[in-house]
């Protein structure tokens, strides 16, 4: 029997490690950093906790409706959403995740794209 | 014989607002809130997005419902409604609920042109830490407003500082208010000391009367024997914002880990005795002289686009956000109009 991909990660712990240095990149990046100027960082991480948990196909109950909620207002584009992705994919090298599952991860990410660009 | 007690049957029973809800065998608080037509916000309902977040006032709730929140908010009784699965009964309430508490002002002083001291008389039953804020209300028409807390529980009369805003209806009436009684509701607010770690560096900045949670935090700290550096960081516009300087320079040469920065924008340079005195603004001060910021507890209040730049510089220095405590002062919005 196959284990899941989220076992394969590490779990919740692996979601812990790699919360906060996503979050760095993300707030580092010109291109999308506008969008948290606002934002209360503590329920922002918390958000950024629970989006990794779904995108490492972990126990969740994330939504597309709640995505696209979320988001409708943002007025966002394919730049954006790639950024977004493009440091996914770098916070788990960063921290030593083998090529296959971060691919995995990368497309449970791809998979909410319409949501979160609202189409 | 034995009487035989079904301990299935028994089961636990939610306190909330007034009303009893009895829950289902391994039914979480949050699902229990709902299937009653109560009004709880949640997202993730797997213990990560914390949108859930109660607070419980009597009952104990199972570890697992407090993993992944910040110290502070565990201390407070905080807990996430999604993963509770209480065994036994519980009290719990909304995070923002608080008690309410009859007071008097005991006097009222002045700490500089713009700021006003006030004492209040502590009610006996308030437990509060030096740094977490109230809610100020005059008894006579409900007029309400939040101040911070500089002073100790242990010092007596509840010290906070009062910006004298022009045509300010709350601060225009406290400065002649002696003797007058006023409610106040708390406490609220996470800005407070951490008395586990001694050995923990503290930075610590605020804006104008944003100084009030910070010199509760450094008392709380220089009366706990804190051992690393707290450094405490004023930021002011003009000289005459500075208030408190002579004191909080006398606590500098007593208590040695303490040290002082005044960040005045339109002075130059002058001497205050205890403090250094630096021109840049209070965010390019800090975030050029921390290049690192991973080993510091952090407390940063008043303006609130300045606290927001500090939190997120401090946490892009390495910072941990649950080292960096926050109290933004919004302005009541008839003042900021």
């Amino acid at each position: 029997m196959s284990t899941s991909l989220y076992e394969r990660i590490g779990g919740e712990a692996a979601v812990d490690a790699a919360v906060d240095v996503f979050y760095r990149k993300v707030l580092s990046d010109p291109r999308i950093a506008e969008f948290f100027d606002s934002v209360d960082m503590d329920l922002q991480r918390a958000k950024q906790k629970a989006f990794l948990t779904y995108a490492f196909g972990g126990p969740n109950h994330y939504s597309g409706k709640d995505l696209r909620a979320a988001h409708a207002h943002m007025k966002l584009t394919d730049q954006h959403f790639d950024a977004v992705v493009e440091h996914l994919a770098a916070t788990l090298t960063e921290l030593g995740v083998p090529a296959e599952h971060i691919a995995e991860v990368a497309a449970i990410a791809a998979s909410v794209r319409g949501h979160v660009l609202n189409r | 014989m034995h009487a035989e007690i079904d301990v299935d049957a028994r089961h636990a029973t939610l306190e909330f607002e007034g009303a009893r809800y009895p829950l289902l065998p391994s039914e979480s608080v949050l699902d229990c809130l709902l299937r009653h037509g109560v009004q709880v916000s949640s997202c993730c309902r797997s213990g990560a997005c914390q949108s859930c977040m109660l607070k419980v006032n009597a009952g104990r709730v199972p570890p697992a419902s407090q993993r992944g929140i910040k110290a502070t908010h565990q201390q407070q009784g905080l807990f996430l409604a999604c993963m509770c699965k209480p065994t036994s009964d519980l009290s719990i309430s909304r995070c923002e609920a608080a008690p309410s508490y009859a007071s008097r002002v005991v006097r009222s002083e002045r700490l500089s042109e713009g700021v006003l001291g006030v004492w209040l008389e502590r009610p006996n039953e308030l437990e509060f830490r030096a740094g977490q804020f109230l809610q100020l209300s005059r008894t006579t028409d409900g007029l309400m407003r939040p101040y911070s807390i500089a002073s100790l529980p242990e010092q007596g009369p509840i010290e906070l500082h009062v910006a004298l805003l022009e045509h300010g209806r709350m601060s225009g009436w406290l400065q002649r208010a002696a003797g007058e009684n006023v409610q106040i509701r708390g406490p609220f607010g996470e800005c407070y000391y951490q008395e586990q770690e001694p050995e923990r560096p503290l930075l610590l900045a605020g804006t104008g009367t944003g100084l009030a949670p910070l010199l509760g935090v450094v008392r709380a700290a220089i009366h706990a024997g804190h051992r690393a550096p707290i450094t405490l960081f004023h930021g002011v516009r003009e000289r005459a914002g500075l208030y408190m300087a002579a004191e909080l320079g006398q606590l500098a040469r007593d208590a040695a880990p303490l040290r002082l920065v005044a960040s005045v924008l339109d002075a130059d340079t002058f001497e205050l005795p205890g403090w250094r005195v630096e021109r840049a603004a209070l965010d390019q001060l800090i975030l050029s002289q921390y290049p690192k910021l991973n080993a510091h507890r952090l407390y940063f209040c008043g303006n609130p686009s300045l606290v927001q730049r500090l939190k997120r510089g401090a946490f892009l220095a390495g910072a941990a956000l649950a080292n960096i405590h926050s109290d933004p002062f919004v302005l009541p919005a008839a003042v900021a109009a």
